[in-house]
């Protein structure tokens, strides 16, 4: 290979656009193309989470209502029915629509920005209320789409655009670990915690809210997925260093694991 | 026996609106709409529908949100401090293009500007009414369900101390009829997985990348179905004696018929007072303002605050008659807007004087 | 004021039943076809404190607003917070006074007076706090704007569920203050 072939010029425009070498796009996504950074782990836990749908034939009743962050851009690029609702309003605005479809199947899809800062009270009272409804907690311990700031889960000593030298408990107070806060409701019957960070992270994703979504279809009450998520362009590493750093920044303090089943509950 | 019936202004209201085909209602206790939310938690069983007593006006306008989404009816509520808290959901709700009505029972009238300029942030308005009484509560809260699913939009309903806690005697609605049918627009989930699935956005709808998915369009949408509102929604007025009338004065709510009634005991004594007492907020009544007080010689406006309407009449008016601000805040300990000012003998007597 | 408007305010003590004789007639003048606006007042206490109402009564839509500064009629209970109402109460107005308990001058000249010993009714009847429906059955009768009729059907829509067994009781002493005023 010459150099020529390993350096691509950034001078003009490139001659033709990327080429998909294989479409692995699930059926409930319209489109392969996001917006979305390279390394982001976002995309991911959708695909996850669609399949999930998909899987359980629940695509033609689902209603699922968007946070406001990175992910927001698939609200647009879905093939279930959406409700765009407002930074950290999600579970209230799911709250009026499963009370009026009890039937249907509801879910929300939060950053850690959204659910954990903006909107924890809404989460938690949710949980408290055992609504039956399932969020999803897209967490990545930043605020992603303004670029890098600390967020309520922002792990100590995680360097961010707002903490700029670690997060420091003196300065920055502690992060909340919403899912281990969420079980200790009782109206929370499915609470687990994973990442996208690898394969077997992957699956265990899929596997977990495949259970949040049977439970919530058992009229279980209320379940939570958190997903740890890659942000390499908030955390200002290099793309691929991002699923290492997500096991050794997030991971360690936003333990991975079940948290609350119907069989923990007992 | 008549089947009418002596009710309270908030329970008249809650009839009315379940009358109406309202099946999901939220609020967040505070005093006076906390009565509202109460006989909505009464009433909504009766009827298979749902009402929540939300953790927090933030929250219940959320839920409001969700529920008007399944094409049901829906309604929250509060009193101005607790639509504070609601204005950024209210905001979002307009450009979301759904229907909701907004009970406030506000205390006193400061609360004008928040409730007709789009209290909360971006280029908006929504439609507001201001009964004056409990039997005219009755009717403009079936009308405001009507706006509300008619135009797609928020309707605020704007009350008072007054009105939620007097009693009148008033036709009860029965709320026994079945709600309205669900739009084509409103969601259920069965469109997901046809290639084309819904969304109800306050951004716009559409598949990324496809036409039809255009901020700014859906913002230009949003602008001209507000505009196409101002111009479309019939405004409502009540107008007594105007046509001869040296002094007309101008008043809303509750307020307004303290004034009316003191303008027709005026009547009564021989003083050539006139009243005009907007009942749609927004739009603003201002043609019928404008030619109401078209031959008077003064134009006075009372309301329960430092001047907020007052400044719609003036541009009504456009300078053709001179408008005078005869009103003031008045509160008493309560803090409920049930001021020792509004009575009709201290309202009578500003009237007097204007007329001088 | 105007035409066909009849007004009445309440005052009394708390616990004295102002409230309920407010509703009662309100709720009776309802059930008789007329047009009806009460508002009572908010403050004070349950028991012992200020409470008075204000009722309008009208054979067409009222045009007066939830608060009056005067007043054709007035039923005084006590006369411990009686004064701010003594101004409203306009000439040749109709007051009924609960002799057995109100101690204060009433301006008889002015107004047509009429004396209800209601409380002393009321204990012969068994129960004092009868005393505002005592006085409720008097006001129907003198005023002539509720029948007796209607009372009793307004005091059966008035009397929440935990107090029904005092239905009965009530329904005498109504039909009592309806005799007295004969």
């Amino acid at each position: 290979m010459s150099n020529d072939q390993i350096f691509i010029s950034t001078d003009t425009p490139p001659a033709e656009p990327a080429a998909l070498v294989d479409d692995f796009t699930p059926t409930l996504i319209t489109q392969a193309n996001h917006h979305l950074c390279p390394g982001c782990g976002e995309p991911i836990a959708i695909r996850a989470a669609m399949e999930a749908i998909e899987e359980l034939e629940l695509a033609r009743s689902t209603i699922t209502v968007f946070g406001i962050g990175c992910y927001t851009a698939f609200a647009h690029n879905l093939d279930v029915e959406v409700v765009q609702a407002l930074h950290g309003r999600a579970p209230s605005v799911a709250t009026g629509i499963k009370r009026m479809l009890p039937d249907g199947f509801v879910m929300t899809v939060q950053g850690d920005g959204d659910m954990v800062n903006e909107g924890l009270q809404e989460v938690l009272h949710a949980a408290a209320r055992g609504e039956n409804i399932t969020c999803l907690l897209l967490n990545n311990g930043v605020f992603g789409e303004t670029g890098g700031q600390m967020t309520t889960t922002t792990t100590l000593g995680q360097r961010t655009k707002t903490s700029i030298e670690g997060r420091d408990p003196h300065q920055h107070g502690h992060p909340i670990l919403l899912s281990d806060l969420a079980a200790t409701m009782d109206g929370a019957a499915y609470v687990a915690r994973c990442a996208v960070n690898n394969a077997g992270n992957v699956a265990r994703t899929k596997r977990y809210i495949t259970k949040a979504y049977e439970s919530q279809m058992a009229g279980a009450g209320f379940s939570l997925v958190e997903i740890l998520t890659m942000c390499p362009t908030g955390w200002f590493v290099d793309t691929l260093e991002g699923p290492d750093y997500l096991q050794d920044t997030l991971a360690p303090v936003h333990n991975i694991g079940e948290l609350k089943t119907p069989l923990v509950q007992q | 026996m008549s089947d009418r019936a002596l009710l309270e202004g908030s329970e008249a209201i809650a009839r009315a609106a379940v009358a109406a085909g309202c099946r999901f209602f939220t609020g967040y206790p505070m005093t006076p709409f906390t009565k509202l939310l109460e006989y909505m938690a009464a009433l909504l069983p009766e009827v298979d529908g749902v009402c929540m007593n939300a953790e927090s006006e933030l929250e219940a306008v959320g839920m409001a949100w969700g529920a008007a989404t399944t094409g049901h009816l829906a309604a929250t509520g509060s009193t101005g401090q607790g639509l504070s808290l609601m204005q950024e959901s209210l905001s979002e709700i307009t450009n979301a293009r759904l229907p909701l009505v907004v009970f406030n029972m506000a205390r006193g009238q400061g609360d004008y500007f928040q409730a007709t300029r789009g209290g909360g942030h971006g280029d908006y308005r929504h439609i507001v009414l201001a009964p004056m009484d409990v039997p005219e509560a009755v009717e403009l809260t079936r009308l405001a369900f009507e706006l509300a699913s008619q135009w797609r939009t928020p309707v605020m309903v704007l009350g008072d101390y007054y009105l939620a806690h007097t009693y009148q005697a008033v036709s009860v609605p029965s709320i026994e009829g079945a709600a309205p049918e669900v739009p084509d627009w409103a969601l259920n989930g069965s469109s997901g997985g046809s290639g084309s699935a819904k969304i109800i956005s306050p951004l716009g709808g559409g598949v990324e990348g496809e036409e039809g998915f255009d901020l700014g369009a859906h913002y230009a949408a949003c602008a001209a179905h507000i505009q196409e509102m101002s111009a479309g929604v019939d405004p409502l007025v009540d107008i007594g004696f105007c046509d001869d009338a040296e002094l007309v004065v101008a008043a809303y709510g509750s307020v307004g018929k303290f004034v009316r009634y003191a303008c027709l005991r005026l009547r009564d004594a021989g003083h050539r007072v006139g009243y005009v007492r907007p009942i749609t907020l927004w739009p603003f009544p201002s043609k019928a303002v404008h030619d109401a007080v078209a031959g008077a010689a003064n134009v006075a406006v009372y309301e329960q605050n430092m001047g907020q309407m007052v400044e719609d009449v003036r541009l009504a008016t456009l300078g053709a008659v001179p408008v005078e601000f005869i009103g003031g805040p008045s509160w008493d300990h309560s803090g409920f807007g049930i001021g020792p000012d509004i009575n009709v003998p201290d309202i009578s007597e500003r009237i007097l004087e204007a007329m001088t | 004021m105007s035409s066909g408007e009849r007004e009445l305010m309440l005052t009394g003590i708390g616990g004295q039943g102002v409230q309920l004789a407010a509703q009662v007639i309100a709720q009776g003048a309802t059930v008789d076809g007329k047009e009806v606006l009460v508002f009572g007042s908010y403050g004070g206490m349950m028991r012992g404190g200020n409470t008075d109402s204000t009722v309008v009564i009208s054979d067409q839509p009222i045009e007066a607003p939830p608060v009056l500064s005067t007043t054709w009629s007035a039923i005084l209970m006590h006369h411990q917070y009686w004064t701010p109402l003594r101004e409203r109460i306009r000439d040749t107005g109709l007051v009924l006074v609960n002799t057995s308990v109100f101690e204060d001058e009433l301006d008889a000249d002015r107004y047509q007076v009429v004396e209800v010993p209601a409380t002393d009714v009321a204990t012969d009847l068994g129960n004092p706090l009868l005393a505002a429906m005592v006085m409720s059955g008097v006001y129907g009768r003198k005023s002539g704007l509720v029948s007796l009729d209607g009372l009793a059907e307004g005091m059966r829509r008035s009397v929440p569920p935990y107090r029904s067994q005092l239905i009965e009781a009530n329904e005498g002493a109504l039909a009592a203050g309806w005799e007295m005023a004969a």
